[in-house]
């Protein structure tokens, strides 16, 4: 119909009608009534005979008509009537009995009947709720639910304490309804909505504080009464108790806060008694190698942190303790084998527990290299004693060793080497001594002498071993040039007078002798024979020079014994020519293996029959300290070697004792080998000579150092050159400030160097 | 200077003119010119190589009022650049001379003082003290022994460096058997730069070890005297 109207004819309104907005206020106040007693119904659990599309379309009707505001606060209050009037009073009611299965029963009621209210008001839930920015049904029963049960201060402190008083109970290993700690726990988790903080304060802060001082007043009665091992195993099963009862019945959330606490209390509020106490703790456990104990306490500590720091430290304190002790010079006079067996020893040791104990920790690792490093180097005679070592290692006679066996003691060795400071004075000891293997022939095998250089090559580099290897070939050289001689002395026909000869040709530079000085008076048998031998060699290589080196060489001598002393004696035999001439009895001969100063000394006696102490040095010519040495070997050493016998019979030789053979000889072997009185080690004078050349080659090393980095660098500041010097050398050996200092004053001096103008601190290149 | 080895060497027809007679009061008033001053020189030096040797050069001191070891010939002779000590040649004395606008002993007289002053120069006193080594050294040597290297060292240093005697103490007491030119040149920055109580001594300071070791013995030294309360 037309809503237009023209003039002033009467209207025919028609309007849509707008939906009644306003409900009037009766009709409103029906509605709620219904529904708060519907409501209430639901709460008593009579909600069978309530139609749910009903009391639905209610809610809806209201909350449309703008109600929702009186829908709501009136839920709220019947809510709340019902929980204060009703349900507190039975929890109340049930504080001294059964209290938890009345709150549990009281909570899942008002769960299932939030629920079905929630159902009911759904409308109002996404509404009105909504729009005013209000807590839903269901949250809202839940803060209802909290402010008036839970946290009415009666049940509130009722049932933290309860729950509690369980958890003490459990512990001490009483058996508990764990289920309706399980519900509790579940309930104060959900009562905080979107968060835990109801169970956190209600239940988890006041749990934790009860449990770190249960704890810690059961951990100082544990360290009394326990060893540590027990301790730790103790602990480690607590742990496991309370990790699982976080699981099981209170909020897995509080594992984590828990086991944290008692790692705390039980563990690193006593790291260091653990780690320290006496008769069972680390130091207990290492020296009677429980590497269980060690490895279980290990796990635990690896919990807290600077718990393994602490057990490392004690650990090291112990290691660097023993290894001090095993490197002190003993008083009676280090054995270098020990030695360095015992260091090999601790090392494997250690290097069990580290494997075993500590799963290979880098922090142990490194303690322990730090620790075997620092005491390692207390002792200056290491690398000489480490040298001595593999010596003995590589030599002939080392019984029951296989080529594998063999290889992995050299390995370890290297692990020692690797550790050493000063490992220039081991280079030269180490070519001492395998210039003496060489030429005594006295490798157990070339291979794994040339094992042992390769790895000195990938440790330190060419530089260290070429010399070395210059050794090796040298002898191979030799071995050469003895065929070639051999040849030419059958083609030339030379006689060497019934002498063997076998020479080794050593080049000067990569063997350590001293070109040697001492020049002693050949027997002129042997001399002859090495004069043919040098005409040979310089024929072949002319511009060479040779130089006997009488320290240095053996001989094999035919030795003839009459038993009896003759009252006529002539001129005793000493090398096959001719049959003795004695028909007495006890005519012995033996072979004598000697050295070449032994065979000079002993070649005498075919002259004259008996020789004083001087009398030999003028005619010998050989150097004091080696004729002392030769004549003790021959004259005082043990009664199977005294091939000479001395007057008068003391342990000590003066100028005028004399020296005749030893006819009484007697040894069962044929081939009788006279050892060199010669001592393992160094001595002391050879010692100093020795650290001596080595301080001279270090000057030479750091100048040579500086320079270098001067010519790379141009201008350089004092202490980053010396910085760099340091860098450059601590392969080989740790150089003192104060001695590049000094090298780099000597290099000024002589114009290497100079201070800038600007700054004396500063130091440029002269090129 | 200090005293110094003469070379034996004849010295005859020794002029006898004495210098005054060469520098009357009105020429002490002219100018500089090279041949007084030549001439001035020739009085002095001996017939054999045209330079002055040591007996000229005591006359010379005579003439000027000074010891041969005033610190005043050691100026003189870094001026002039001469090469040995004891011996200055013409040139030497020329250059030297011709700085100083000097052409007789009245000049150089008058100009004493300022010679003198000139010495709290830093600079100049520095360069001074670093020309002496050299000029001490004898032929071929890196270092100056240590007696020579004392004597001249007191020359320089004594009253212009609070902690001199006990350095000089310390080096009559120490197994160095010389100095170098590098330990000689850092004694001075040393002296300059190094508090009487080495408060700001450090050890990094890249010190010639020579000067480490005179702090570390002063410093002992300081504890045992404090101890015993002995001054000398």
């Amino acid at each position: 119909m037309s809503g237009i109207s023209k003039g002033g004819k009467k209207d025919t309104k028609m309007r849509i009608r707008a939906f009644p907005i306003t409900m009037d206020e009766k009709y409103v106040n029906n509605i709620w009534a219904l529904l708060k007693n519907a409501i209430q119904e639901i709460q008593k659990k009579n909600n069978s005979g309530l139609s749910f599309e009903e009391l639905y379309r209610n809610a809806y009707t209201m909350v449309l008509h703008k109600h929702g505001e009186k829908l709501y606060t009136g839920l709220r209050e019947v809510v709340t009537e019902h929980l204060i009037n009703k349900v507190r009073v039975e929890v109340v009611d049930a504080l001294r009995n059964n209290f938890l299965q009345v709150l549990n029963s009281a909570w899942n009621d008002h769960q299932t009947s939030m629920v079905m209210i929630r159902d009911i008001l759904m409308y109002m839930d996404r509404v009105y709720v909504q729009q005013n920015n209000v807590e839903n049904v269901y949250n809202l029963g839940l803060m209802i639910f909290r402010d008036q049960i839970i946290r009415f201060p009666l049940v509130h402190s009722h049932l933290r304490d309860t729950l509690l008083t369980m958890v003490a109970k459990e512990r001490k290993g009483e058996v508990v309804d764990r289920g309706s700690v399980k519900n509790a726990c579940k309930m104060l988790m959900i009562l905080g909505i979107d968060s835990r903080s109801v169970y956190e304060e209600d239940f988890e802060k006041p749990f934790l504080i009860q449990s770190a001082e249960f704890y810690r007043l059961e951990s100082e009665k544990f360290l009394a009464e326990n060893s540590a091992s027990v301790y730790i195993k103790k602990v480690e099963a607590r742990i496991l108790e309370e990790a699982e009862r976080a699981t099981h019945y209170l909020d897995k959330s509080t594992e984590e806060p828990i086991v944290k606490v008692l790692e705390d209390e039980l563990i690193r509020k006593h790291m260091k008694t653990i780690v320290e106490m006496e008769n069972s703790g680390v130091v207990h456990m290492l020296k009677n190698n429980k590497s269980e104990d060690l490895a279980c306490m290990y796990k635990l500590f690896c919990r807290v942190p600077d718990g393994l720091r602490t057990m490392c430290d004690c650990i090291s304190a112990y290691l660097r303790e023993q290894g001090k002790a095993l490197v002190t010079e003993d008083d009676n006079g280090t054995n270098a084998i020990t030695f360095i067996q015992s260091l090999l020893d601790l090392k494997d040791r250690f290097d069990h527990f580290l494997h075993e104990s500590f799963s290979n920790d880098r922090l142990f690792k490194q303690m322990i290299s730090s620790d075997f490093e620092h005491f390692i180097n207390l002792n200056p005679r290491s690398p000489e004693y480490l040298s001595l070592f593999i010596d003995d290692r590589l030599r002939k006679g080392v019984k029951g060793m296989s080529e594998q066996e063999i290889e992995n003691v050299l390995d370890k060795s290297m692990v020692l080497f690797r550790f050493l400071q000063e490992k220039d004075v081991f280079e030269r000891y180490y070519k001492q001594h395998l210039a003496k293997r060489l030429l005594l022939n006295k490798s157990v095998s070339d291979d794994s002498e040339k094992n042992m250089i390769s790895k000195l090559k990938t440790e330190c580099g060419c530089q260290f071993t070429s010399k070395l290897e210059g050794m090796f070939k040298d002898m191979t050289v030799s071995n050469t040039i003895m065929e070639e001689f051999k040849h030419h002395l059958q083609q030339s026909v030379t006689n060497l007078n019934g002498v063997e000869l076998y020479v080794r040709v050593l080049t000067t530079g990569f063997w350590p002798f001293q070109s040697s000085l001492s020049k002693c008076n050949m027997p002129s048998a042997p001399n002859m024979a090495f004069e043919a031998f040098r005409r040979f060699y310089l024929g072949k290589h002319s511009g060479r020079q040779l130089s006997l080196q009488p320290q240095h060489g053996s001989a094999d001598l035919h030795a003839t014994f009459f038993g009896i002393k003759r009252a006529n004696t002539g001129p005793m035999d000493l090398v096959d020519e001719g049959a003795a001439s004695s028909s007495g009895k006890s005519l012995r001969r033996h072979i004598i293996q000697v050295s070449t100063y032994h065979m000079v000394i002993l070649m005498l006696f075919n002259k004259k029959e008996s020789w004083s102490y001087d009398e030999i040095k003028n005619e010998t010519d050989i150097p004091e300290r080696d004729l002392m040495r030769a004549l003790q070997s021959l004259a005082l050493g043990k009664i199977t070697q005294r091939v000479l016998s001395k007057d008068p019979k003391t342990k000590d030789i003066e100028p005028d004792h004399m020296f005749t053979v030893n006819d009484q000889f007697t040894s069962k072997l044929f081939r009788v080998k006279i050892q060199s009185v010669a001592t393992k080690g160094d001595t002391e004078p050879e010692r100093n000579e020795t650290r001596n050349k080595v301080d001279e080659d270090r000057k030479h090393e750091i100048e040579a150092a500086i320079v270098r980095i001067m010519k790379a660098r141009k201008r350089l500041q004092h202490n980053v050159l010396v910085a760099e010097v340091t860098e450059q050398l601590k392969a080989r050996f740790l150089p003192s400030p104060v001695v590049i200092k000094k090298r780099i004053e000597g290099l000024i001096e002589r114009e290497y160097l100079s201070r800038t103008a600007e700054d004396r601190k500063i130091y440029t290149y002269v090129a | 200077m200090p005293p110094r080895k003469k070379r034996t060497y004849a010295t005859e027809n020794e002029p006898e003119t004495s210098s005054k007679r060469l520098c009357s009061k009105k020429s002490a008033d002219s100018g500089f010119s090279v041949k007084r001053c030549t001439t001035w020189f020739n009085n002095y030096c001996a017939e054999n190589d045209g330079s002055i040797g040591p007996d000229g050069i005591e006359r010379f001191c005579k003439d000027l009022g000074v010891e041969p070891e005033n610190i005043i010939m050691l100026v003189l002779a870094y001026r002039m650049d001469a090469k040995d000590m004891g011996y200055f040649t013409l040139n030497e004395w020329i250059k030297g001379m011709t700085y100083l606008q000097c052409d007789c002993i009245e000049k150089l007289n008058n100009k004493f003082d300022l010679l003198n002053a000139s010495l709290s120069d830093p600079v100049t006193f520095k360069n001074v003290y670093r020309f002496a080594f050299d000029f001490s050294l004898e032929n071929g040597n890196r270092s100056l022994d240590k007696p020579t290297a004392i004597a001249l060292m007191t020359l320089l240093l004594d009253g212009r460096w609070s902690l001199f005697n006990e350095f000089v103490q310390f080096l009559e007491q120490s197994k160095f058997r010389g100095i170098n030119k590098d330990q000689w040149y850092n004694v001075y920055e040393f002296s300059r730069h190094i508090l009487p109580d080495l408060s700001n001594y450090d050890e990094d300071g890249a010190w010639p070890v020579l000067l480490d070791e005179f702090v570390e013995w002063y410093q002992q030294h300081l504890s045992k005297t404090s101890e015993v309360g002995v001054s000398i």
